[in-house]
């Protein structure tokens, strides 16, 4: 009886577990934890300093600034809808280039290429990333404009039915003379941008689909798919949130893209939906055109531009970075 | 333990030379005696800013220029953060540029030029080079009202060119720019019935701006860049005139008061800017000291080329905003600088040397300066191109005069080489001036429109320091059969074009005179170091893994 009590006045408790942190240890969290904060930190600056310098414009147009389409600050009509509307345009044709180029590119490297020819592709294509944009909006400008223009004219002839596809003022009895209506357009912006964001959604596509267990591959290949099989069942779902991930991070460029964007477009302030048409605008082109020559209340216009875009990205990045986190691949991606 | 060894050397190395290029620090040649400035503004003058402020460095005067725009320098300026400012367009036009700042200041003339109307234009395969056009004309295109070259009017203004059906495309800045500004001022002024849309900075921004008519691109560099990429037959855009120089195509030539039709070449802006005044009305705070152009555009002198404007300093006349009187020592002597001998070289550059009212106006203005050395500068050893040692104007008396084949109503077979005045004409029938100021010419006569017969290039040689058809000039036009591959040179003959994007790179730069210091080899050698040190820091890490992984094996 004596040894139970004396058993029984040990209570069962958890040791106590003391936290002991030394130097290198808390000196390495300050610094981790200060890099996150600050980089948190200036998002929120650059957001309200946005705001402030946008507040007289805002306050201004009202809701207006939302609706209207022209932009003319000094006679106090000015609005984003044109503007949001062409960056959106000219974003959408870039992806639907790059997205299925870089499913692609990824897919060749990760599955099918030999391994020399692997390092080669990734090399390159970390190179093409490196490209300066201005380079890429030389390349547009003198180079690629004057030699799609016949492209353009043949898809407006064929497919003109085609709302978006639709070119207004063509002479048909005179072609040639119409080939200056098909530069300056959105369709060679995005195709120039799309060029620029490709090597981006590449780059995490092809990380993505490298990391698919080998398990699965080798169930696959056992229960007598093909490689293509493999592919379709078990590379790409597991890649799926890889893939939209890449493909957001690549829109929110596409849509914050301005140097290349700059040189090629002809600024046009209404909404636009001809791709084929010359003129087209960004609001980062928009703000690269005005800023030099603005007074301050058009600064101010054009902040608040630059606000809006500033929102519109962090909403798709958020939905993206959500996206790619509730996927499988996401997780270690 | 080699690598070790070698990594050891080469930081030794580096940081001695890290060492040499901190250490002691450069003495400043003569800058006991000048206050380092700083500026903003006009990206118009800033090629001739930037030349002026290479070749003051050397007597000590330091100048920071930053070429963020007119309307920019102006705000800088206004705000007090600059010193001086350039502009090309005065305080408080309505809705383009900030009113009258708070701190006193006064306009001083720094460099003419004219805005050139540049085209890409075929007539019958060959790329067509003596286009001419009066001004309602051009406000029409520009406007878009007048949309096909073989318009009635553009027909009216070359008899007997054989213009093609072909849709106009007239090339817009899509920036906010000088140049448009005054060249709407210039439009508004002389054509308001025809160009209703006033003087504005963005063309953009004009209503009768239509994106299906008009193409807007950005910078002078992208205006002549898409006029001269050969799938755009049919644009024609307004550039100052040096880009379309370099660009290798043709730019029209423009009807003046006196029935002529005249190139913006230094020479015809030269001439034209004598009608130039500065307003001296004081009653008037929005227009005093601003430019005056109005007689320039009704001048009837048959060389003036009317689309000719200037660009001004803004300078401080008063001690504010952290402006001091050493400052104003640095200022004055920099400005002085620029009206005399600095517009040597604006002919090179692609401008137009000020005339002497301008000048005059000018020097006066630098006298406000506060700190500015009080010397009176003689006109008389002023080395302005435009005028003698003696004070005589030599531009107004040397300048050629047009070739009576330009003026208006010369029948389409005239015969170019009868001047209006004197024995050597200024213009043929291509693109060439034979003035001794900013001459140039260039190898597109033989491709002049095919029903003016045979356009004869006035006597070569007659005309004092010229020749007429310049030293490098070669004709390709006619070799290479109909591939319309035009190469326009510039004064030295020494660029070459891509037919292709009609891009054109400078094979030679112009030479500079650069008297240079004795205590420069110093600074040279200190340059070749920093390179060395550079590429030592870019190359040696590699290369020591390299080695030391090679050791190891």
């Amino acid at each position: 009886m004596t040894d139970d009590e004396a058993i029984e006045e040990v209570t069962d408790q958890p040791r106590k577990i003391k936290l002991v942190r030394d130097v290198p240890d808390r000196l390495f969290r300050a610094v981790a934890t200060a890099g996150g904060v600050t980089v948190l930190l200036i998002m929120l600056l650059v957001g309200t300093f946005l705001a402030l310098k946008a507040a007289p414009a805002l306050h201004e147009a009202g809701f207006s600034f939302f609706t209207t389409q022209a932009w003319n600050p000094d006679g106090k009509n000015f609005g984003v809808a044109a503007v949001l509307v062409g960056t959106i345009l000219i974003a959408l044709v870039a992806v639907a280039v790059a997205v299925p180029l870089s499913v692609a590119t990824a897919l060749y490297i990760t599955e099918y290429a030999p391994r020399r020819m692997k390092k080669i592709l990734v090399g390159i294509i970390d190179l093409m990333a490196a490209i300066p944009s201005v380079v890429y909006g030389l390349w547009g400008f003198f180079f690629l404009q004057s030699r799609l223009a016949p492209v353009s004219v043949w898809i407006a002839q064929h497919f003109g039915w085609i709302p978006i596809f639709k070119v207004k003022g063509v002479d048909s009895s005179h072609p040639v003379s119409s080939l200056t209506l098909f530069t300056s357009s959105t369709l060679i912006a995005g195709l120039v941008v799309g060029m620029m964001i490709t090597p981006v959604i590449t780059s995490i596509m092809r990380e993505v689909f490298s990391q698919v267990p080998m398990g699965e591959r080798e169930g696959a290949l056992g229960l007598g798919a093909t490689k293509a099989g493999v592919i379709r069942t078990v590379v790409l779902p597991f890649g799926k949130g890889g893939m939209i991930g890449g493909t957001m991070l690549g829109l929110g460029r596409a849509l914050g893209e301005t140097i290349a964007v700059y040189m090629i477009i002809s600024p046009v302030f209404t909404i636009q939906p001809h791709i084929l048409q010359s003129g087209a605008i960004s609001v980062s082109s928009l703000i690269a055109l005005q800023f030099a020559e603005a007074n301050s209340f058009g600064l101010s216009a054009l902040m608040a531009a630059g606000l809006t875009l500033f929102l519109m990205t962090l909403v798709i990045n958020f939905a993206a970075s959500s996206v790619v986190a509730r996927s499988r691949s996401g997780a270690s991606s | 333990m080699r690598s070790r060894h070698l990594s050891v050397l080469l930081l030794a190395a580096l940081s001695g030379v890290l060492a040499v290029l901190v250490g002691p620090g450069l003495p400043p040649a003569d800058a006991s005696s000048y206050t380092p400035i700083t500026g903003e503004g006009s990206s118009w003058a800033a090629n001739a800013i930037d030349d002026w402020r290479a070749s003051v460095v050397n007597s000590g005067i330091k100048v920071n220029f930053a070429p963020t725009g007119s309307v920019a320098g102006l705000t800088g300026y206004a705000n007090g953060s600059d010193d001086f400012a350039a502009s090309d367009v005065p305080y408080g036009i309505k809705g383009t540029t900030p009113g009258t700042p708070g701190r006193g200041f006064a306009y001083v003339p720094d460099v003419a030029g004219g805005t050139a109307l540049m085209y890409n234009l075929s007539v019958g395969g060959k790329k067509l080079t003596n286009l001419k056009l009066s001004g309602s004309t051009i406000a029409g295109i520009f406007k878009g009202s007048i949309s096909t070259w073989n318009d009635a009017k553009i027909k009216a203004d070359n008899p007997g060119v054989a213009l093609p059906p072909l849709k106009i495309t007239p090339v817009v800045r899509s920036d906010g720019s000088g140049s448009t500004a005054q060249f709407t001022l210039w439009m508004k002024k002389e054509f308001p019935s025809v160009w209703t849309c006033g003087e504005v900075s963005f063309f953009t921004q004009c209503k009768n701006y239509d994106p299906t008519v008009q193409q807007a691109k950005s910078g002078d560099n992208g205006v002549a860049g898409f006029v001269a990429q050969a799938g755009n037959a049919g644009s024609i855009g307004y550039v100052e005139y040096s880009y379309a120089l370099q660009s290798g195509y043709p730019v029209a030539k423009v009807l003046n008061k006196a029935g002529f039709y005249v190139l913006p070449t230094a020479s015809n802006v030269a001439v034209a800017l004598l009608k130039a005044k500065v307003n001296t009305d004081k009653s008037d705070p929005d227009t005093y000291l601003t430019q005056d152009l109005d007689e320039v555009y009704t001048d009837t002198d048959p060389r003036v080329y009317p689309i000719s404007s200037y660009s001004y300093f803004v300078v401080p006349t008063a001690l504010q905003n952290g402006f001091t009187s050493t400052k104003g020592a640095t200022l004055g002597a920099f400005v002085d600088y620029a009206l005399c001998s600095g517009q040597q070289s604006a002919p090179t550059l692609g401008y137009s040397p000020l005339p002497i009212n301008l000048v005059k106006a000018g020097l006066a203005q630098v006298k406000q300066i506060p700190g500015a050395a009080a010397k009176n500068i003689d006109i008389k050893s002023c080395n302005n191109p435009t005028f003698s040692a003696s004070g005589v104007n030599t531009l107004a008396v040397n300048a050629l005069y047009p070739d009576l084949c330009d003026k208006t109503a010369a029948t389409a077979t005239c015969v170019y080489g009868k001047p209006v005045k004197g024995s050597t004409s200024s213009s043929s029938s291509g693109q060439s001036d034979n003035n001794s100021v900013g001459h140039h010419s260039s190898s597109t006569d033989n491709g002049s429109s095919p029903t003016t017969s045979g356009g004869s290039v006035p006597s070569a040689g007659s005309s004092p320091g010229s020749s007429a058809s310049g030293p490098g000039s070669s004709s390709s036009g006619g070799a290479s059969g109909g591939s319309n591959v035009v190469s326009l040179l510039n004064p030295d003959g020494k660029t070459a074009c891509d037919a292709d994007t009609g891009q054109c790179t400078a094979l030679a730069a112009t030479p500079v005179d650069y008297t240079g210091h004795e205590g420069s080899t110093f600074s040279r050698w200190a340059i070749w170091i920093a390179v060395l040190a550079l590429f030592l820091i870019v190359i040696a890490p590699p290369a020591v893994v390299l080695l030391g992984r090679r050791s190891q094996r």
